[in-house]
This record gives C-alpha cells, sequence and structure tokens, in this order.
C-alpha cells in the first residue's frame, strides 16, 4: 500500500449534520453511529466529499506547507486514520 | 366513555381474571391479565381514571401478571411477568406487584413504540409548551416531575418521553409517577392532596411509591404540545437553583444517550433529535430546594411569553 | 389438530388481512410477533395491496416491526462489507448462506426476515485460513468450553460461532451443510461449485436455486430446534415460489436432490409447504419427490409430529402435544447428525456441564 494514499468520502456517506459554535453532531450511514466532531474535522470530510485529495493536497487546500511543519502532516494523517477507523473515508485503491 | 371506576369494583376483578382488563394509556391500548388481588386493588386506584375498552378488540401490549404455583405461594410468594407467554423479567416478591406492572408496561412501549422517539425522560407542560427532563437514575428527575405538576404543570409522562417522528411534538403518555427513598415523604409533605400507593421497601431501586396521575392530566392524553425546554435536572443538597445552557451539538450527544430506540431508528433518529435540538433551549438545572425548582421553570414560562 | 390456525392462514393467503375483525388481527398480531414474523406479515400485506385497508392501528404495530427489520437490513449490509474486507487475502469468494444469503440478493425470501448470524460456506481446507483472517479483523472464537469446540470441529460442519468484539455481531463458517457425523453428506464441493454471483452486489454469491432450496429443506428437517420452524418453513414457501417461476428449476429440483442424497429433506419440504402453506408444486414434481419419502408408519409418525411443530409458537396454537413434538424432533434432529451413542452423550453433556447459556434476543 502507498505510503500517501488519496483518500475519498466512504460511498454511502451523506453526512447528515448539524453544526453549531465549532461543533458537529454527525450520522454515520455505514455503521449508524453517531460523532461529536470539531468543525474543522467535518469541513474536511465536505472537501473529501467534493474530490478524493492526499494528505499532502489537504494540507496545501488548507495553506499549511508540510515540509516547513511535519508536525501537521502528522497531525492530519492521524485524523486521516481515525476518519477511516470510523468508516467515514476511505483510502482509493491503488 | 367508560373509565376503570366506572366498571367498579367486581367487573374490574371479573375481566383481569378473565378476557382481561384493556386499559387505554397514551396512544396505547394493553390488555392486562392477573388473578392478583393486589393489582386488581392498586389499579382500580392508580388507575381510576382511565378509559377501559370493550371485551374483545385490537391491544398494542398483552401484559399477564401471575403468582406463583404450589407451594411457593406459601413460603415467598413471587408475581411473574409474561408477555403474551413469553417472560421477559425475572419474578419478583409479590409485595412488589405493582411496580413491576409498571416497569413491564414501560418495558413495552420503550422496546417496542417505534412510531416515535423514545426517550427515558419526564415531560411536563404549561401554556401550550413542554419541558423534557431526560435524567439517568440519581438525578432527582421524578422527584421534580412530581413537584412541577402538583404546581400547575400538566403531567404528560414520568419515564418516557414520545417526540413523534413526523412532526416532533410529544404525545403524552400520562402514568402514575414513581418516587424513591426520601422522595416518597418529601411529596407527601409538597403535595399533601396527592395520592400515593403504599411504599414497597427492598425493591433494586430501594423504597418505591408511585403517586396517581390528575385526573386532568389524564383526561387531556390526547392533548399533544411542542417542545420549548430540554433540562438536564441534578439535584444536590443546598444547592443554589441554576440553569447552564448546553451547547446544541452536546445537547444532542446526550439526548441521543438517553433514548431507547436512538439507534434503531438510524437517520430517522438522527434527525429526530436534531429537530428537537434546534427546536429548544437545553440546560444543565442544580437545584437543592424544590420550590426554587419551580420558580425557574415558571421564570422559563415567562421569558417565552 | 385444531382449525387452522389465523398465521397460517394469513401466510397462506395474504389477501385474507383485509377481512379479518380487530378481535382476529389481536390474536394474529400475537401469533406473528411470538413466530418472528410480523416485519414480513407487513410485507405481505403491501404485496397484495391491502394495507390501507387494514385498521390504523394494525398499520401502526406492523411499522414498528417494519423498523425494526430496516435497522437489521443496514446492520447486515454493513456487516457483510466488514466480512468480505477481511476474506479479501484468502481469495476466496465470499459464499452466503441461509438469511444473509436471501437479503443480500434481495430475495421475497429475505423479506421482513430477522436473522442473528451470518452464515457463509468455505472450503473445508481452508478453515484455519479463514479463522484466522476473521480472527485478524476482530472475531473471537466462542464455546471455548473443551467438548463444545471438539462439538462443532470434529463432529459438526461449522467452525463455533464466532463474535466481533465489538460489534457484537456473530458469524457462522460452514464447511459442509450436514456435519461430519451425519448418514448423509451432500458434496461441498458441487455445492460450492454452483454457487452463483449476485449480480450488482460484486463479490457476494448465493448457492444455486436448487441447492438453497435443498439447504433450507435439510437445514429445517435436520436441525434440533424447531423453535423457528415455521418461519424457516415460510422461507422455503418463498423460495420455492419464487424460483418455481422458472420451470427449468422445476424439472431440475428433484435430480439434483437425488445426487447430493437429499431426496428425504425435499421430500418433507414439499409436503409440508403444499400441506400448510399452500405452495404451489407442480404434481409431477410431488410425484418424483415421493421416492425420498420414508416408510408408511414412519411417514405417518413425522406427519404427527412436524404437523404440530410447525405450528406458530404462540400459546393459543399450542395443544399438550405441541411442546413433547418439539421436544421429539429435538432429539431426532440430533439423531440425524450423529450416531446415537455420541448423541446421548452430547445432550446430555448440552444440559448439565456445559456454561450457562446467554439469555435469548
Amino acid at each position: 500500500m502507498s505510503s500517501s494514499p488519496t483518500w475519498r468520502l466512504a460511498p454511502g456517506q451523506r453526512l447528515a449534520h448539524r453544526c453549531h459554535d465549532g461543533e458537529c453532531v454527525l450520522f454515520n450511514d455505514l455503521t449508524g453511529d453517531t460523532h461529536l466532531l470539531d468543525q474543522s474535522a467535518f469541513d474536511l470530510l465536505e472537501v473529501l466529499r467534493a474530490a478524493p485529495q492526499t494528505a499532502l493536497a489537504l494540507l496545501a487546500l488548507d495553506g499549511g506547507d508540510a515540509a516547513s511543519d511535519p508536525a501537521l502532516l502528522d497531525d492530519l494523517t492521524a485524523l486521516l486514520d481515525d476518519l477511516a477507523a470510523l468508516e467515514l473515508i476511505e483510502a482509493l485503491p491503488c | 366513555m367508560l373509565t376503570v371506576a366506572g366498571l367498579g369494583r367486581d367487573e374490574l376483578v371479573a375481566r383481569l381474571r378473565g378476557p382481561g382488563l384493556r386499559l387505554r394509556t397514551g396512544p396505547f391500548v394493553t390488555c392486562v391479565k392477573s388473578p392478583l388481588a393486589l393489582l386488581a386493588e392498586t389499579l382500580g386506584t392508580m388507575y381510576a381514571d382511565y378509559p377501559v375498552l370493550g371485551e374483545g378488540g385490537l391491544a398494542d401490549f398483552h401484559v399477564a401478571l401471575s403468582g406463583s404455583r404450589g407451594l411457593r405461594r406459601l413460603l415467598r410468594p413471587q408475581v411473574h411477568f409474561h408477555y403474551d407467554g413469553m417472560a421477559p423479567f425475572q419474578p419478583l416478591p409479590l409485595d412488589q406487584t405493582f411496580p413491576m406492572f409498571e416497569w413491564a408496561m414501560n418495558w413495552c412501549v420503550s422496546s417496542q413504540a417505534h412510531s416515535w422517539l423514545v426517550i427515558h425522560a419526564a415531560v411536563i407542560e404549561k401554556g401550550g409548551v413542554a419541558a423534557i427532563l431526560p435524567a439517568p437514575p440519581g438525578s432527582g428527575k421524578s422527584t421534580l416531575c412530581a413537584a412541577l405538576v402538583n404546581r400547575g404543570w400538566r403531567l404528560l409522562s414520568d419515564e418516557l418521553t414520545l417526540v413523534r417522528l413526523d412532526d416532533g411534538n410529544i404525545d403524552p403518555l400520562p402514568r402514575p409517577v414513581s418516587l424513591k427513598n426520601a422522595s416518597i415523604g418529601i411529596l407527601r409533605e409538597y403535595a399533601p392532596q396527592a395520592i400515593f400507593t403504599r411504599p414497597v421497601a427492598d425493591t433494586v431501586k430501594g423504597t418505591v411509591a408511585h403517586m396517581r396521575a390528575s385526573s386532568d392530566s389524564v383526561a387531556r392524553a390526547g392533548d399533544a404540545a411542542s417542545p420549548a425546554w430540554i433540562v438536564f435536572p441534578q439535584w444536590r443538597a443546598g444547592a443554589l437553583a441554576e440553569l447552564t445552557p448546553v451547547a446544541p451539538a452536546r445537547a444532542h450527544m446526550r439526548l441521543a444517550g438517553n433514548a431507547f430506540n436512538y439507534s434503531l431508528l438510524g437517520a430517522a433518529g438522527f434527525e429526530a433529535v436534531a429537530r428537537l435540538v434546534g427546536a429548544v433551549r437545553t440546560y444543565d438545572f442544580c437545584y437543592g430546594v424544590l420550590d426554587d425548582a419551580v420558580a425557574v421553570f415558571e421564570r422559563l414560562l415567562l421569558e417565552r411569553a | 389438530m385444531k382449525e387452522m390456525p389465523l398465521l397460517l392462514r394469513a401466510l397462506r393467503a395474504p389477501a385474507c388481512m383485509a377481512r379479518l375483525s380487530e378481535d382476529e388481527w389481536d390474536l394474529l398480531l400475537r401469533q406473528a410477533l411470538a413466530s418472528n414474523l410480523a416485519a414480513t406479515l407487513g410485507l405481505l400485506a403491501e404485496e397484495a395491496g391491502i394495507s390501507a385497508a387494514l385498521p390504523a392501528r394494525v398499520r401502526r404495530r406492523l411499522a414498528w416491526s417494519r423498523t425494526v427489520w430496516e435497522r437489521h437490513l443496514r446492520a447486515v449490509a454493513f456487516e457483510l462489507r466488514q466480512i468480505q474486507k477481511a476474506l479479501r487475502d484468502t481469495g476466496l469468494p465470499l459464499i452466503l448462506l441461509k438469511g444473509a444469503a436471501y437479503t443480500a440478493a434481495g430475495l421475497p425470501a429475505g423479506g421482513g426476515r430477522l436473522f442473528s448470524d451470518v452464515d457463509i460456506l468455505v472450503p473445508k481446507e481452508r478453515l484455519a485460513d479463514v479463522e484466522s483472517v476473521l480472527m485478524l479483523h476482530g472475531w473471537a472464537g466462542s464455546h471455548h468450553d473443551e467438548y463444545d469446540q471438539r462439538y462443532y470441529r470434529e463432529w459438526m460442519h461449522e467452525l463455533p460461532p464466532m463474535q466481533h468484539v465489538r460489534r457484537a455481531s456473530v458469524i457462522d463458517v460452514h464447511h459442509a451443510i450436514l456435519p461430519e457425523t451425519a448418514a448423509v453428506r451432500p458434496d461441498p464441493a458441487r455445492l460450492r461449485a454452483g454457487a452463483r454471483a449476485i449480480p450488482g452486489r460484486d463479490g457476494y454469491y448465493t448457492l444455486a436455486p436448487c441447492d438453497m432450496v435443498l439447504h433450507s429443506a435439510v437445514h429445517l428437517f435436520s436441525e434440533g430446534e424447531y423453535h423457528h420452524g415455521l418461519r424457516d418453513l415460510f422461507d422455503l414457501h418463498r423460495l420455492l415460489c419464487h424460483f418455481g417461476a422458472d420451470p427449468g428449476f422445476w424439472a431440475a429440483l428433484p435430480a439434483r436432490a437425488r445426487e447430493l442424497e437429499l431426496a428425504r429433506p425435499l421430500c418433507y419440504a414439499l409436503r409440508y409447504c403444499t400441506r400448510l402453506l399452500g405452495t404451489p408444486v407442480p404434481a409431477g414434481v410431488l410425484d418424483a419427490a415421493r421416492a425420498g419419502a420414508p416408510n408408511p408408519a414412519l411417514l405417518a409418525l413425522m406427519d404427527a409430529l412436524f404437523l404440530r411443530a410447525l405450528q406458530p409458537p404462540h400459546p393459543s396454537c399450542a395443544d399438550a402435544f405441541g411442546a413433547a413434538a418439539r421436544a421429539a424432533l429435538y432429539i431426532r434432529g440430533n439423531w440425524l447428525r450423529m450416531p446415537p451413542l455420541m448423541l446421548s452423550r452430547h445432550l446430555f453433556h448440552k444440559a448439565f456441564l456445559s456454561p450457562k447459556a446467554e439469555p435469548a434476543q
């Protein structure tokens, strides 16, 4: 598996949600769970719904730069892994 | 309209022992069968005002409470609950017959009534709007609910809040209010005119008694209400009555955690809770003195007007 | 035997539900709930176009069961996805059995059908692989009692049920449809060879139509427990009605039964489906199936046992003989699966020595 996968919203996720003051509740169509998410995590999901992205591309969209701040990329990667574990996103098959 | 009181004692006993008493509570019809004198007596008091349907016809639930057989009857008699031939609970000591009945009635609704989002919460109404009081055991929800319904609020339900999936309104399910331990004495003083069952000791919840629902609340069981507040109560000795707003996303998660069929309903459950949270103000509420608590609720009502 | 129970009448001829009184509805709903067929009744009423004619309180009650079933569908869909992901590295096709198969394939037999486990079929020689990938993905073995382990692994045709540690869902991994110890041994390789891909469901397979029917018949007529007897018989009825639209199916069925040594279960299946549920089976097929019948005395006994045990498991349909019939069939069921000497040891062990079972759902 590539070390830099392209991520997309898991097929079947409609992202039913409510956001208020930086916090969101989200219904997970695949597992039936309800998640409490930070606004930025939810925004990430909407970006991936629009089009699949790699972690680096996501960082760039946000104005970040992996070279100058590698910790940022680590954090983002950890978040993406968490979202994948929740079946909200998936890595495109290589 | 025929009520339990209107049946008279003999007919009540005959129906319970025979074809079943078809009792209407809120939107439901329950067929109740039991040979137990204790149940007949308590139903006669606590459900006096409730409508009774004719023999036969369609019931939503079938509840049978029976005693022990044979020698057991003499030694440590028990009460058994059967749902149409199936026994979902362990038996209890015979003197816990009425609490068993109430728990059985709650179980029927919370495990099956999926036309509603069923929240483990009390709900009361005044001025056309409702306050929902969700609470895990020990929060003082029932005590607060019992107090408020004796100070002008209408009882919609003590245990099970029925939120319609189609329009988000609350359908009433007025039934006896359950009280535990110290609350029993407190409410007797607070509402000397209210009617209580004899307290039953040594249940899993301690000493339990039930307070009869007012005739008015039973008569208006068909009047739905629209929700205005969600209040998470927490009683603490000596606390000043204080409301603290709860953020909507947190309110959603907490409410979902208190609903019996939230997961079962899937996306519809999510939408029902989201709509509810969007339509109300949600608070955490701590209080130490009942009169203070009642005053806070009156203020909420005034603020809304 | 008493007059035909309401539930049976409703399953045979769903349109009759439009003419039931409130009293009859009260009883019918209770029988349906006890038999786990309430959601199915709701679907049958829709198929017959009579839902609007039903009393409001009935429609409401049926809707509650429908909600439960829809939730079940979502959970199954997710579970199958997870199982498929787990099995990917083994290269094995995901062959589904029973309720999971009917549901995944969108068959009428899946309508309203609730089931607690997902059943799959894999080659015996790959069992160890399959067990280890499932464990890697979170399913844990059960029945750790040494005796039960042996029961499943050596004598039965499946691994001990595996339960997911987080989701609590259960998967039953079969390598055959009858146990090692049974007198007849339908060749699982033939069953796997006949498996069909489900159109539009990438990577999911079911058995071929004849084999699905035969498996259902075997499951019902040689399993130990008949608590779901009526529901399982109704599965058969739905399968036969659906596949029976293709004349090729009827032509192939008796021959396939003989080939797999399942003529006896097929005989029972067609006999009790036609008698209890009025399944439309061509006369020629019934004749051919009779070749699998036991001697007349045994058949009469089986009639008495099965016709009672397949009634709705509800107090309104119980006669004193019903419970005894079910108990007799439990013993019979195990007899077909295990030789008599092993049988009594197994029953004894099951009753007294195994750790207390989980309460039923």
